[in-house]
């Protein structure tokens, strides 16, 4: 293949066929797999496919359906409380940590490692740890409470517990990446404007509050689109952990719809929550994408 | 407002010496500049003054007051950083007003101080917009008025005027002389640049190896360089030097030969120097004058390699024995590359400098 600079008689074109040839392959895998089953989704959401029986075209019947499903509704409910849950103290805690990281200190990288080492362990792998750690007689959430002198708790047992659990694990896995990430941010603040606040009598709280959170604030933005995008979509750790339960405690949207598509064989039901599921997501992505452009200008 | 006394303050790095044995006493209200080539530990002699480095011996004193182990926002300094250092999220007022809300003064306060150092600097209108949308020139007016309102004993400032173009350098420099006399207050400023240390400095540290090379007024350093080091690095074009040997000493005259000017004698008034010795002439570009010279000069011949024509000045690159000099000329007078040409020199205005390792002038030029 040859590459032309754009001779006069030789327009855009040849040089973007060259473009056009080398990304195809990508296009291609992306077509297949992303874009044509998103479509397809998006059509299914209007019928009643269920593979059992013939096809209907229903039009916006799922959709309707879907405003007056208390079931969904409480999925939506758990969802918001779930990504509530896990954003939150993954940012605080990811934000913390980076902050005592960047410091110079014997064993820094070991500590970098070891937080970041969830992030790289599999998830199903996890949640069978964290299932057993929290056993409710042998496990050792349990034994750490008894030593503390606290009561014992069911925690994937009880309704008004389980949801916190999987918020907990969730948190341990996730705020790995919230500290490399704002690790990196950090290493962008340049040292100079440190030792200007110094200077000019700030404290380390002060330069914390003042300095270093505003300037990461971009940083914050990307972090928490990204958090909020992976919790809206949890399942692994739900299907391992808890299947939903108890009492639908810990059903989410995602675990509803493959429970509705798998389980109740309603594709196009789950095909419309998903397609709902979809749009929210791009729509805090549109947003974040947004506001993050806005603060760079 | 407060005088700087230094001593024997040094820092070491791990193996690396930044500094040796720093001794130097800075007077109120003085504008003193540190200048020397690249790692000769004038930025970092400025940062243990600042307290953003502690030293590793020695002691800094403020005022009078001991300043060694106090924090950096405990010490009257404010400094002006080379790359602004300013406040990315915040509005220009934001950061000029950041120290005095450190020090928790109230809002009327702050919007007086802040109104005063922006008139000063002249970014009255500015004050709401981020440092992002200045030019270079109006980020280090802002940097200066942050320092302006924390009324500091001292002014430190790293190399300010390094990241202008050269037009707002040179504007900038007669503002911040300007500045100087209307605060009265004391200004420690590093640089690399002579021309700056120069134009703007009451006094200049040269430092050169984390040492104090010498100590002085402009014109002192210029005219009377203690050493070699001193002697190449303050002037523009810088002096040249060539090899030299004594043949004779006669009452407070030396007979010296140079390759390439031939023998000549030369009063001094050192007793550091007898025949047979080794020593090093210096001459500086501008106290070379075109054609052969009267009594009491050197003079000699060379044949240009270049001739730069600046308009107010010529200057003028020719192998003078194995060395190339630089000549600076007036004007624009009539020469050209390839054709011999009638040099002179003062011979009072001649430098020299033995060469027992030092290189220490033994010759008071007046």
């Amino acid at each position: 293949m040859t590459f032309r600079s754009g001779a006069a008689d030789a327009p855009a074109f040849n040089q973007n066929l060259g473009a056009y040839l080398f990304l195809a392959p990508a296009l291609l895998i992306l077509f297949l797999s992303l874009l044509l089953p998103a479509a397809a989704t998006i059509g299914m959401s209007f019928t009643d496919i269920s593979f059992l029986r013939p096809t209907n075209f229903v039009g916006l019947d799922n959709y309707l359906r879907l405003l007056s499903d208390g079931r969904f509704q409480q999925a939506v409910f758990n969802t918001s409380y779930y990504t509530l849950g896990v954003t939150l103290p993954t940012m605080v805690l990811g934000l913390l940590a980076a902050v005592a990281l960047n410091r110079r200190f014997p064993f820094r990288v070991a500590f970098r490692t070891i937080f970041y080492l969830p992030v790289l362990t599999s998830l199903i792998a996890a949640a069978v740890v964290w299932v057993y750690i929290y056993e409710p007689y042998s496990g050792p959430m349990n034994g750490l409470l008894v030593s503390l002198g606290l009561p014992p708790q069911p925690w994937l047992q009880s309704p008004n517990l389980a949801m916190t659990a999987l918020i907990i694990m969730a948190v341990w896995r996730d705020f790995g990446t919230a500290m490399i990430i704002y690790l990196a941010g950090l290493q962008d603040i340049p040292e100079e404007i440190y030792e200007a606040a110094r200077l000019d009598g700030a404290g380390k709280f002060a330069i914390l509050r003042r300095i270093t959170v505003p300037m990461l604030s971009s940083v914050t933005f990307y972090l928490m689109i990204i958090l909020i995008v992976q919790s809206f979509q949890v399942f692994g750790a739900i299907y391992v952990m808890t299947g939903g339960g108890p009492l639908g405690s810990t059903e989410t949207i995602v675990f509803q719809m493959y429970q509705t598509a798998f389980g109740y064989t309603e594709f196009g039901y789950a095909a419309a929550m998903s397609t709902v599921l979809f749009f929210v997501i791009l729509l805090f992505s549109i947003v974040g994408t947004k506001i993050m452009r806005k603060g760079e200008a | 407002m407060a005088e700087l006394e230094l001593s024997g303050v040094s820092k070491v790095y791990g193996a690396f010496n930044a500094l040796r044995d720093v001794s130097l006493q800075i007077a109120d209200g003085e504008f003193a500049v540190f200048v020397g080539p690249s790692g000769c530990g004038k930025s970092t002699l400025l940062r243990l003054i600042a307290g953003l480095d502690p030293v590793s011996g020695g002691r800094i004193a403020i005022g009078g007051n001991d300043m060694t182990a106090r924090q950096a926002g405990q010490r009257p300094v404010a400094m002006v950083f080379q790359n602004y250092a300013l406040y990315p999220h915040m509005s220009v007022f934001e950061n000029i007003a950041f120290p005095l809300q450190m020090e928790r003064r109230t809002k009327d306060d702050i919007k007086r101080e802040v109104s005063r150092a922006a008139e000063i600097v002249q970014l009255s209108t500015r004050l709401q917009d981020r440092p992002a949308k200045l030019s270079g020139g109006q980020r280090q007016r802002v940097a200066i008025a942050r320092a302006i309102v924390r009324k500091p004993g001292i002014f430190l400032m790293d190399e300010p005027l390094s990241n202008l173009d050269a037009a707002l350098r040179m504007e900038m420099r007669a503002e911040l002389t300007q500045l100087h006399r209307r605060l009265g207050s004391t200004m420690v400023y590093v640089t690399h640049d002579q021309l700056e240390a120069m134009t703007m400095a009451d006094r200049i540290v040269v430092l050169n190896g984390g040492r104090v090379e010498q100590v002085g007024a402009p014109m002192e350093l210029y005219h009377n360089p203690a050493n070699l080091f001193v002697a190449g690095f303050i002037g523009s074009p810088p002096m040249n030097f060539a090899a030299a040997r004594v043949d004779a000493v006669e009452g407070h005259a030396a007979r010296l030969t140079v390759e390439g000017l031939g023998s000549f004698a030369v009063s001094y008034d050192g007793k550091e120097v007898s025949a047979g010795d080794a020593v090093t002439i210096g001459i500086r570009p501008e106290a070379m004058l075109p054609g052969a010279g009267e009594a009491g000069h050197l003079s000699f011949r060379m044949t240009p390699e270049t001739v730069e024509r600046l308009g107010l000045h010529t200057i003028v690159h020719a192998p003078v024995g194995a060395k190339t000099f630089t000549a600076l000329f007036n004007g624009d007078p009539r020469m050209a590359r390839g054709s011999a040409l009638d040099v002179s020199v003062p011979l009072a205005q001649l430098h020299l400098f033995d060469r027992n390792g030092a290189g220490r002038s033994i010759r008071d030029i007046q």
